[in-house]
Parts: structure tokens; sequence; C-alpha cells
């Protein structure tokens, strides 16, 4: 794996051939007299300042926290530097996951110091391109707000005065970073730099991608997972008015007509001929079944045994299985994608949380060199995992080949319902050994469909074999061979210190679509554990609160984040008529403690407050860190009350906001966001505020009713 | 079915569409005009992302035949304020609400039709107005205190919002 140095020197030589070849859309392409110290940065003799993010921007607000980074250590507000949305390119990928991927909460925590870099880079060459001009020596100059100056006022540059003589500077390779003390933009700018145009109707989202001569496009598949087209009838819908083609591609047939409502309604004349998958695991309750098999008696991977094994018979046994659906995404944006045939080459407009496979998709569809993609990332109108998977830029890829033409694909609410890449179902089994207030074992079985197998499996052999980056089958292989890390993930690293802790897992196969759903196996990891707790701490007849501190490490922050969420809350005294729930969960190396307030109403849970407390080391924005607090909160309360998605031989029987619903704003909380303060390396804030809130409302209901619920959706009453 | 050409009064100018009778206004205005500010997301009227108002009062352009809007009054959210200016628009950026960003034309189109109506609206005629429109990555909070902030900023509740809980 690359070290995050060695990631800045490959930047740094590829940079000028990337913007070179890549420009920066009005701007143009990078000249010899801008200086760009690497394929991310570039400051023009015009004096703009334009910066390439590489992450997609889905809500997270990782656009305002790149920029932020980069404007402290070149020393510019951040308001003043130009975007754009990165291309695919070797130089974007990230470290770790070696694509160029948004996920995993990763964005600022994996590129905080290389983006560093990138801006004190551009500062250093700043500096000496004055004192060369000056002869006044660097040490006696500084950067402030775009210019290079001396305390006594006798040199003043602008930084585009200084750009064409730094650009023939050498690239400094470890740039002297500014100390944390003097920051004035990480943790101190608080608003969003994409609020403007996204209150006014301006932002461009892929769905408002509008080419030269561009047609749209919807597809009719077959209504099941893994359903096969046998055959089609099309006349019908190609006597209706405006239909330009329909054609036949791998997942349906494609109806192109000159708007949308006209191919939507040419659509329904289109007659399907398939045949459904012959696999038994296609259905809800099938599945069900057959992870509760797994529970009782499956051949379980052991992936943490530690401590000593208790004697059987010691103390008071407990145990409890919980359990959740398949999830939909359900992103407001419906997929869509944009697609401009040429010669051997194609221009694509699409959201994307993986640019790179995109383009990769995109060209084997179209049967051109990946090279020959220019792919334009636009804002995502919502992510949350499922805008990894670029299946829609494969169908918009194989249409336009088809038709020969721009055509803009768009899927219906109904289609990102039904052919989702779902978040699995999953079953815990869990037991503990209650002697007296000490817990002497606690042991977790998990039964769930491996969403890396079904990742990797579905991705890799069926659709590209030849272009499928080495690295990610290599490290698909190795883990789907062991185990699947994302369906332990929050159950492994159980941080409790109980005397036996013994974590296992169970791969139960089935051919639905598997994907990654904000925080991943955290959504149901973290419902079982932080239930499960609260069910040993009544049984030991102790404070919920008292009873996790306890048991978990002084000076670790997840006492810290009980601890200000205990304050925040007032824990232990609600209001009258209002019953909280607690948890805490580390997920993506932050940890987040929530306490969900509710009343009951006519049998029903009402949310009334949630509060909120964050670990994340360094803040880059804390407006923003609030804000996916709050973000991910909901989200996660969405799943625990209203989150199911049911197949029925292999049809999904949900569609649309009407049966796969959605918190609204009167059934919403009033959330409370407090961050524990640290200087420690920043950690990821777009998903871990998710995991905490169903156990957290369990807990409440619990608390209310004296009701344990195990099951989501929750069903009270 | 044949197509129509209607004359249509968006954002205060005249601007005729040859179409089918029964398109709806969202396809008019995205695919026809393209004035991409305007969202699908559901196209059955469920989620408020596609919301503009018709003589003032906000309706789901997704299921509002362009038959039935010719020679009345639209306004999108590039038609809200001349220079995007509008309290609200300011207010969301001031309280920093759009994540994603891709319902709050609907968000503010609803928001701002509720203000027209009631220029200092309770809690519960906010829950109320707004309910109707989803946002899935949360920023109801942040809806609520905007439009709070856009009313006055001296806002008074008509009511204790802690002493009946709003249904």
């Amino acid at each position: 794996m690359l070290s995050r140095r060695a990631f800045i020197r490959n930047v740094s030589v590829a940079g000028s051939g990337l913007v070179l070849g890549f420009g920066l859309g009005a701007s143009g392409d990078a000249g010899a007299e801008d200086l760009t110290p690497n394929a991310f940065l570039r400051i023009t003799p015009d004096g703009e300042i334009l910066l390439q993010v590489h992450k997609a921007e889905m809500g997270q607000g990782t656009l305002t926290g790149i920029v932020t980074i980069v404007a402290e250590e070149l020393e510019v507000d951040p308001g003043t530097i130009s975007w754009a949305f990165a291309p695919p390119a070797t130089a974007f990928r990230d470290p770790e996951m070696r694509m160029q991927i948004t996920g995993g909460s990763s964005s600022v925590r994996a590129s905080y110091t290389m983006l560093r870099e990138t801006g004190a880079a551009a500062r250093h060459m700043l500096l000496a391109a004055a004192s060369q001009r000056s002869g006044v020596a660097s040490e006696r100059l500084a950067c402030r707000d775009g210019r290079v100056a001396s305390a006594d006022g006798s040199v003043d540059y602008s930084y585009a005065e200084l750009a064409s003589a730094a650009a023939k500077l050498r690239v400094p390779d470890s740039p002297a970073l500014k100390s944390p003390a003097d920051f004035s933009r990480i943790g101190h700018f608080d608003s969003r730099l994409d609020s403007p145009q996204k209150v006014n109707g301006g932002a461009r989202y892929g769905i408002d991608a509008t080419p030269e001569g561009v047609q749209v496009a919807v597809v009719v598949r077959p209504p099941v997972a893994q359903g096969e087209m046998t055959g089609y009838s099309a006349d019908a819908a190609k006597a209706m008015p405006g239909v330009s083609a329909v054609v036949a591609i791998d997942s349906g047939v494609a109806v192109v007509a000159s708007n949308y409502w006209r191919a939507r309604k040419a659509a329904e004349k289109v007659e399907l001929q398939w045949r459904a998958s012959e696999s038994a695991l296609l259905d809800s309750k099938a599945i069900d079944a057959a992870l509760a098999e797994a529970l009782a008696d499956g051949d379980f991977h052991e992936v943490r045994d530690d401590g000593d094994t208790p004697r059987a018979e010691v103390g008071r046994a407990l145990e409890a299985e919980y359990s959740v659906p398949f999830l939909a995404h359900a992103a407001m944006e419906p997929l869509n994608c944009t697609v401009v045939p040429g010669d051997g080459s194609a221009e694509i407009w699409v959201g994307t949380q993986a640019p790179d496979l995109a383009a990769q998709f995109a060209a084997r569809a179209l049967g051109v060199d990946e090279d020959a993609i220019t792919l334009h990332n636009q804002f995502l109108g919502g992510g949350f995992g499922r805008r990894l998977f670029p299946d829609n830029v494969f169908e918009a890829a194989q249409i336009a080949r088809a038709i020969n033409g721009p055509v803009k694909l768009v899927w219906s609410r109904e289609d990102d319902t039904r052919h989702d890449y779902y978040r699995p179902p999953a079953k815990s089994r869990l037991r503990a050994q209650l002697d007296g207030a000490r817990v002497a074992s606690w042991d977790h079985r998990i039964a769930s469909p491996s969403v890396l197998q079904s990742a990797i499996g579905g991705i890799a052999p069926d659709m590209a074999p030849a272009w499928v980056p080495d690295a990610l089958i290599e490290f698909g292989a190795s883990v789907i061979g062991n185990y699947d890390f994302l369906s332990v993930e929050g159950a492994k690293g159980l941080p409790y210190g109980f005397d036996h802790v013994r974590v296992s897992y169970s791969n139960v196969e089935t051919p639905v679509r598997l994907g990654v759903w904000r925080s991943v196996g955290h959504s149901f990891t973290a419902f079982a554990v932080e239930s499960f707790i609260d069910e040993l701490a009544h049984a030991a007849g102790e404070d919920p609160l008292e009873f996790r501190r306890r048991h978990l490490p002084a000076d670790g922050r997840h006492r810290q984040v009980l601890d200000a969420v205990a304050g925040l809350a007032n824990w232990g005294n609600p209001p009258a008529g209002h019953f909280q729930g607690l948890a805490v969960h580390e997920s993506f190396e932050t940890v987040v403690a929530e306490v969900v307030e509710i009343s009951m109403q006519g049998g029903l849970p009402k949310l009334e407050n949630v509060y909120c407390a964050v670990h994340c080391g360094t803040v880059v924005n804390p407006d923003i860190v609030r804000a996916q607090m709050e973000s991910g909160i909901v989200f996660g309360l969405t799943a625990a009350l209203k989150g199911r998605i049911d197949f029925v031989d292999g049809a999904v029987q949900q569609g649309n906001f009407h049966d796969y619903q959605a918190l609204r704003m009167n059934e919403s909380p009033e959330i409370t966001v407090a961050i524990v303060a640290s200087d420690a390396p920043p950690t990821g804030v777009g998903e871990p505020g998710t995991p905490p809130a169903a156990p957290a409302l369990g807990n409440a209901i619990f608390a209310a009713t004296g009701k344990r619920l195990r099951e989501l959706p929750f069903e009270p009453g | 079915m044949d197509s129509v050409t209607y004359e249509l009064l968006l954002n205060g100018r005249s601007q005729s569409v040859t179409v089918e009778e029964d398109t709806p206004l969202l396809w008019v205005l995205r695919d026809i005009l393209a004035l991409t500010g305007t969202k699908f997301g559901c196209g059955v009227g469920l989620c408020g992302a596609c919301t503009v108002h018709l003589d003032g009062t906000p309706m789901r352009s997704c299921v509002l035949p362009v038959s039935a809007v010719a020679g009345r009054a639209i306004t999108t959210i590039e038609g809200l304020a001349q220079e995007g200016d509008h309290p609200l628009q300011s207010a969301w950026v001031a309280e920093g609400v759009p994540q994603c960003g891709y319902c709050q034309s609907g968000q503010i189109m609803t928001a701002a039709a509720l203000l027209a109506d009631k220029g200092q609206p309770s809690d519960r005629d906010i829950d109320e107005a707004m309910s109707g429109v989803i946002c899935r990555c949360g920023t109801y909070g942040r809806i609520r205190r905007a439009i709070r902030r856009a009313a006055v900023d001296a806002w008074e509740p008509e009511s204790d919002p802690d002493a009946e809980p709003a249904s």
C-alpha cells in the first residue's frame, strides 16, 4: 500500500500531464506559466486559484472541507478558490482503496495531510519566488490573504504576480506545515461553499445535464432480481409520439424519446417476456428462514475470541436475537446518466461516488478505450453508497451505442427502489453470562449475506474481467475466502472490557444484489450490540450509562462522548412524560453517543429530542460536523421506524415513498450536537451518526413501555 | 394524442410550448425549457421536490398537466427572486440548510408560499406546510430554523411548542 508520503510524490510526478490532459473547465489547460505543485492545484498568472476536488459531493460537505484544508495552508480565504470535480485519473485515487472512491467516511481522514501538503507546497514556492524577486530572505516574508509580504511592507506581491516565477521552482518534497495553533480556517470556517447555488436552483446534478440534441431514455426491466429478458414487443411503443428508438440492452428494453414523459408513456406499451431465476433465495421469507437456520446451526467463522472462557455455569445466562431487513438507499435524485458518444470516444455527465469505475463501465459498454472517456462528475442528489455502483452508467452507455447519439437515461422512483444494491438482512444471536454485575462472557453470532461477496462477485467477473483493477480482485478474493469484514464491523471491535468475547460470522448467500448502505455493517451490528448491552444493564439492575462507563477504558473516546451526551441530555432526568434511550458506537474511527428522547402518543413513540456527542479528532468545519450528525441520525431513525424492503418471488414489493417511507418534518426530532474537542487527526463524519440511532430509540421504547423490540423496523404497540 | 400549443406565464414572462396536453409541467420545465432547478423525485406527488407556485399556491409540478396551467402565473425556484436573494434563500445559507441540496428547491418554494400566507407561522404551521417535502439528508431542523429566521428577526411562536404535541 502506498504511504501518504509516496502518494503526494506520485501525484507531483503525474501532475502537469494530468492538468494538461484534462484542463479545468472554462479556464482551459494549464500553461507553463501556471504554478501547479501537483494535479490538484493550479495558480495562474491571472490570479486564479483552481482546485480539482477528487471526492464526490453528495451532501456530506467534503467539497467545502477539501477546499478549506488547502486554503488554510495556502493562506487564502476558501471562498477565493475556484474548484471543479476531478475527472477519473490515477492521481485522484484514494491511497487506501486504490480507486477513486468516495465512501467509508474516509475523504477528510485519508486526504487531510496530502491536501495540507498541496497547499503548503504552493505557499513555499510562492515565498521562494518572492524572495528571489525582492532579494529579501524568505524567513522575513509571510503569506497572507493571497499575497506575500514583509512585515515592514517593503515587499508586497500578489500570488498572481509570483505564479509564473514560482512555477519554475522545484516542488518541495515535504513542505513544512502550519502549526494547528495558527489555524484560522480549519476548525473555524463554518459555512458551506455550495450553499448559494443549492438555494437558487443553479447547482448541477447528473439529471440536469442537457447537451445539444440529447434524447431521454427509460428502461423497462424484468420485475424480479436476476430475471432474464427472453423477448419483447415494442410496436405499440414505437408508434407513440416523439419516440425515436426502442432498443434491447443487457438489463431490459430502452425506450428513447424527445422528453421523459413521452419515453415513460411509451415504455408502458412495451411488453416484456422474461424468465425468473431458479434460486429459492430471492424471497424475503426464505432468506429469513435461511438466516434463522444459519444462526441455529450454521458454519461460523470466528473473527474474535479473546479472554478466558468462563466455566459453563457461571452466573446468569442471557440470550437474545436481533433482526434487520433489506433496505434501499432512496436518494432523492433517481439514478441517471447522460452519454454523448463521439468517434471512438464519449463524454459523460453523471453524479458518481466512483468516477474511475464509471468510466471503465462506460468504456466497456461503448467499446472504446477508457482513456477516450471524458467524465464530468456532477453534484450527487444523495449517495449513501448507492452511487458507488455504476449500473446506470453501463445502461446509458449501451443505449448511446445502440442509437449512436446523445442520450440521458433517467430511472423512475420505482426503478430506483426496485433495482437497488440493497443493505442485506442480518440476524444476530447474542449470549452473555452475567456474574452479579460482571459480564463473564459475550458471544455474538451474525448471519447475513456478504455485501463484499455480492459487490465483488457482481462487478468483477460478470461485468468486465479485463479492466477491473487487479488490486480490487486480489483484495476481494483474499477477504471473501476468509470472512467479510463489512458484515462484522462494529461487532468485532466491541469496546467493552468483558472477561471473554467471542464474535463469529456466517455468510448466507443470496443472488439479490447487495451494496453498501450508509455505515454498512455498523447499521445492523450497532443495533444488536447496543440493544443487548441495554438488556444486560437492566438485568444487572444498573443504570445503562453507568453500566457502559464501568466497562469502558477510563480515558477513551467512548467515555468522553458518553459523558458529553449525558450532560447535554440531562441523562436520567428527562422532562415529564419523556423517556430516554442511550447508545454509543464507533465507526470509521469516529465515536458517537446518542440519547433519543421520546414521548408515547396513542401507544406509539414520538421522537422529541436527540442529543448527540461526537469525537472525530480535528474538526475541519464544525457546522458540517453537526449537520452530518443530524443527517445520520435522521437516516438511522427513518430506517428504525419505517425501513423495509420485501422480496416476494424475486420482486421487490415497495416502489415509491408511500410504501418505502422517509421520516418527514412533523415526525423528526429536535437534534442537539456536541463536538468533543480534540487535536488528534481527523476521522470521518458522513456515516457515524447513523449506527447509534436505532438502538438508542429501541432503548428509549423499552424505558417507556418495558417492551424490548428486537426487530427492525420497530412495530411498537 | 396530438400536441397542442400552450402559452405559459412563467416567472413573469410569456412562453409558448407545443406538447401533449397530459404532459406534466415538471417535464415541460426540465426537458423542453431547460429550467432544471425544479427537481424530479417521485413522479406521483409524494415527495415535493418538484414544487412550484401556481398563482402563488404551492403545487406538485410532476402531477400537474400543462393543460391546467396555461394562462396562470407559474413561478419556479429560478423566478422566486431576481438575484436569488429571497429572505428564505438568505436564511437557508445562513442556517447551513442544504446538504445534497436536491430537495431544497421544493423546500424553499413550499416555505415561500407559507410565508406569503402567514407572515409569522407557528411551529405547527411550519410542520403542516413542510411535512409534504421529503429530505433524505435530514435537514428538517435547519429548515425550521431558517423559516423562523426569515419570518422575522424577533420570532415569537404563537403557542408554546412544548405545550401540546404537533400531530
